[in-house]
């Protein structure tokens, strides 16, 4: 059964366990992948992750010129192969979301490979699998749909879907937010 | 047991040569689920895996948890006993040499006899924490009244618990954090969640409470501070420091004057009601709001949304708790569940968030001054019989009850107290004015300190033992909800560390009180100990076994016998512990915070913690990653207050109280009062917060008032002395 990482904005408590999850998977060289930003930190507490959205037509692997970043079957965009990545970082400009990571020792770039030997068997990813708040969760295609009838999305597309951004993308963000819409029970 | 709509069937990853152990995390009441990967190679723990089938967290974890296990191989680990000889170096880290378990032993066994003998029995006392066993928790306890006959033991659960002990024991007749399991909280409809800043410091609990709010329920969250969960509260509260006793009986004078008073409950099952409702009559919104600085509108809000809920929870944690007046702030917010009847029935009821790992098993089992196991009392003669025909002692020999913590480092500066076996707990960094009580550690004769790191207290310490961490133990825990739960071994101790169970057998047998323990030689041995001298009293674990435990995901007390499956919902039968089975509603007039604001200290001081920490930060402090996202604390500050004073975002500036001083980095923010600021307290030596905290004590639990004193800010950070 397909999973896929949803993303509801509006949970996040900026705890940032997802980043202390990303080093633990046993496979990344306990360095994490993505990012959690403080929205207006001068103002309130609000937080949001920023994690790669593995697109489906993205970015970063059609700026390679050595053809280092492959998608895997899942959709899942995987990190550079370290025999082929020529340490250009193409990709990291060439993302909109900023999420490939450059290592210059290694000359390597590195980025979220969506914990590809644990979500390749069904496993969640390790952000979402500790994620306290739900703000990352692991979902199936008809609980992505449930999630979409509920919410009004703008012209029916969630929001990453966009045409200025990079289209469809494998991870699915729920913005505004989760409370939008929702009738009070009293 | 309990399969609710989070639960998932997920198979955890297995990496090659290694498997992986059962248990939980070291660090708050949560208690969270989680596996420990081990190298089958090494036996040595190198990781962490998600445990996906425990109820409570299902899988999740916080920043915390994710990292614990680089506790236990971590390079700061104490491997052998450590004597310093030179006293004059007291206070430092400087002078520790590493010694054998035999001359440890025999140094500490010298000096307790040299000062009991020149001093008596109670010259020396026992300082202990709640981040451990019940097995510990309870031994701990023995060891001080059998091995030391000593009355001068109390623990770190008198700046943590002690006031929602004393509140519920007064409004219930008994003493459980909470009246239903965790797994409830998501299916209720209005969560009332006063003092408590539950997404830094129960984050596995946010799901539920998201959820509650998806479900179309609310979330009504009192906090001086708009904290992460209280930024999306449907009402958010944000009264000063210090007047929550105003605030929950202005929400019980209209939720009376509103019609929400459940009165066939109220008849059957509470007295004084009469009393409380002549007493809150005074407070009307507008007096409630004087006091609180909370809006009329919102406290209106918030007894409407509270009244016409079917199902509501109240909640609440340290921040009602440490203050001067904890125990009633308790009663009080439960007031509200008892006069609506919103208790004894699933999806309703109060809890508190328990903030160490064992907070609520480790009051229970005598540990605290006048508590014997089973939450039985020494000042009950009845009681006190019981545990000494048990232990084998006279009651005559039973030593009455002591002081509590704070009132301990108060005997140890009149010389009263001498000697000090201090073990789980780091009272220089988590005592309230923390002058005085460093003072008192430094002037003591002779002091032991058991821990796995060298903790600020350890410092003062003339012997240090080197415990081991929860991982390399076995042992019971009791978490928030009042589920006995099973911590598993998942490495040999690391060096010479010992567990503390073993460290008071080995020492009881050096002091010549062998008899009483040296039948204990392992974990198991402790556990049936502790479970036979818990039967009959209310706390009763004799039948929680570890067997039960595993099978039933857990076993919540009171659980009497083999048959007994335990009790998740506590008062479904509408029976409370008093003697005529009813509950109390609490007539609580109000009292302001023991220090206000004046001209020379105008603004209002608290404190409390951020999700990357644990208490004293002894522990968190030297995990990388926690420290790279929180190396140091900050002080927190209404841009317009700061503007007031001129200051600016990541400045320094000079804190200040009639106690004590230290230097902040300042963080503007908007989301606090304008007439609070704010400073974390996980931070030792001149960095602690606690330098200027009150320690003004509650009258029933003892407890501190951390929460709210009068502080001032000086610009320039100049050193006064």
């Amino acid at each position: 059964m397909k999973k896929r990482l949803y993303i509801e904005l509006e949970n996040c408590i900026g705890c940032r366990s997802c980043l202390a999850a990303c080093t633990q998977c046993g496979g990344h060289e306990e360095r994490n992948r993505n990012y959690v930003y403080d929205v207006n930190p001068l103002v309130n507490r609000q937080t949001m992750p920023l994690m790669c959205l593995h697109c489906v037509n993205p970015a970063c692997a059609r700026s390679c010129p050595a053809q280092a970043i492959q998608i895997h079957e899942t959709g899942a965009v995987l990190s550079a192969l370290v025999e082929k990545c020529i340490g250009c970082q193409n990709c990291t400009i060439a993302c909109p979301y900023g999420i490939p990571k450059f290592d210059t020792e290694q000359n390597l770039m590195y980025k979220c490979d969506l914990c590809i030997d644990r979500t390749k068997d069904g496993i969640p990813p390790m952000c979402a699998s500790v994620c306290p708040t739900n703000t990352l969760q692991w979902l199936t295609e008809e609980e992505i749909e449930a999630k979409q009838q509920q919410f009004n999305l703008d012209n029916g597309k969630w929001v990453t879907s966009m045409q200025y951004l990079e289209n469809e993308t494998n991870v699915k963000v729920n913005l505004p937010g989760i409370l939008q819409g929702v009738t009070k029970l009293f | 047991m309990q399969r609710d709509k989070f639960f998932r069937e997920i198979e955890n990853l297995q990496h090659p040569n290694e498997t992986l152990v059962k248990t939980h995390c070291s660090y708050c009441g949560m208690q969270c689920g989680m596996n420990l990967r081990v190298d089958t190679r090494t036996n040595k723990i190198i990781g962490v895996e998600p445990r996906y089938d425990w109820p409570v967290n299902v899988g999740k974890m916080c920043p915390k948890g994710v990292t614990a296990y680089q506790q236990t191989n971590h390079d700061d680990r104490i491997l052998k006993p450590l004597i310093r000889d030179d006293k004059s170096l007291k206070g430092t880290i400087k002078g520790f040499r590493e010694a054998s378990w035999d001359e440890a032993y025999d140094l500490i066994a010298k000096n307790f006899q040299k000062l009991q003998q020149a001093y008596g029995k109670d010259s020396l006392s026992v300082f202990s924490g709640v981040s451990m066993t019940n097995e510990k928790c309870y031994l701990t306890g023995k060891f001080a009244r059998v091995a030391l006959g000593t009355r001068y033991i109390d623990y770190n659960g008198r700046f943590c618990m002690s006031s929602a002990a004393g509140g519920f024991l007064r409004s219930f007749g008994v003493d459980r954090g909470s009246t239903l399991p965790w797994t409830d909280l998501h299916e209720t409809d209005c969560l009332f969640i006063a003092g408590s800043n539950t997404a830094e410091c129960h984050p596995t609990s946010m799901f539920r409470v998201w959820h509650v709010q998806e479900r179309g329920g609310y979330l009504i969250v009192a906090d001086p501070r708009e904290t992460p969960i209280a930024r999306r509260a449907d009402v958010h509260l944000d009264l000063r420091p210090g007047t929550d006793l105003a605030l929950a009986n202005g929400i019980l004078n209209l939720l009376i004057e509103n019609g929400h008073v459940d009165e066939q409950f109220v008849n059957n099952h509470t007295n004084g009601f009469e009393e409380t409702k002549e007493l809150v009559k005074q407070f009307t919104p507008e007096y409630t709001s004087e006091i609180t600085g909370v809006l009329p509108e919102k406290i209106i809000r918030a007894a409407e949304i509270y009244g016409k809920a079917p199902n509501a929870v109240v909640m609440f944690a340290r921040g009602i708790e440490q203050q001067h007046k904890g125990v009633d702030n308790v009663s009080a917010y439960t007031n509200m569940a008892l006069i609506t009847g919103k208790i004894g029935r699933p999806k309703s009821g109060v809890a508190t968030f328990t903030g160490q790992g064992n907070g609520q098993g480790g009051r229970e089992h005598g540990q605290k001054s006048d508590l014997l196991p089973g939450y039985r009392k020494l000042t009950n003669p009845q009681h006190v019989k019981e545990v000494s025909e048990f232990w084998g002692i006279t009651p005559e020999e039973m030593p009455e009850p002591g002081v509590s913590a704070y009132e301990m480092f108060e005997l140890m500066d009149q010389k009263v107290i001498r000697g000090l076996y201090l073990l789980c707990s780091n009272p220089a960094v988590s005592a309230p004015n923390s002058n005085f009580v460093r003072k008192a550690l430094k002037d003591l004769d002779f002091m032991v300190c058991s821990d796995f790191y060298l903790s600020e207290s350890a410092e003062f310490a003339d012997v240090i033992l080197p415990a081991v961490t929860w991982s390399e133990d076995e042992g019971t825990v009791t978490n928030l909800e009042g589920r006995i739960i099973k911590i598993n071994k998942a490495q040999e101790p690391l060096g010479e560390s010992k567990p503390d169970w073993q460290i008071q057998v080995e020492l009881a047998e050096r002091l010549g009180r062998g008899k009483y323990f040296s039948h204990l030689k392992t974990a198991v041995d402790v556990a049936d100990e502790f479970r036979a001298a818990t039967k009959g009293g209310y706390a009763d674990y004799s039948g929680a076994t570890w067997d039960k435990i595993e099978k039933q995901d857990g076993v919540f007390w009171p659980c009497k016998s083999e048959e007994d499956e335990g009790t998740p919902h506590m008062f479904l039968d509408k029976k409370f512990y008093h003697p005529d089975g009813k509950a109390k509603i609490c007539a609580l007039p109000y009292r302001p915070p023991a220090e206000e604001p004046d001209e020379e200290y105008p603004l209002r001081l608290t404190t409390g913690r951020v999700v990357y920490h644990y208490l004293s930060g002894n522990q968190t402090r030297r995990i990388q990653f926690l420290r790279d996202m929180c190396p140091e604390p900050y002080i927190e500050i209404h841009p317009e207050t700061a503007a007031k004073y001129d200051i600016k975002h990541e400045e320094l500036v000079r804190l200040y109280t009639r106690r004590g001083e230290a230097i902040y980095k300042v963080k503007i923010i908007e989301a606090i009062r304008k007439d609070t600021v704010f400073v974390p307290y996980h931070f030792g030596h001149d960095q602690s917060i606690n330098l200027l905290t009150n320690p003004a004590l509650d009258p029933i639990s003892r407890m501190p008032e951390f929460k709210a004193c009068a502080a001032q800010i000086d610009k320039s950070i100049k050193k006064v002395h």
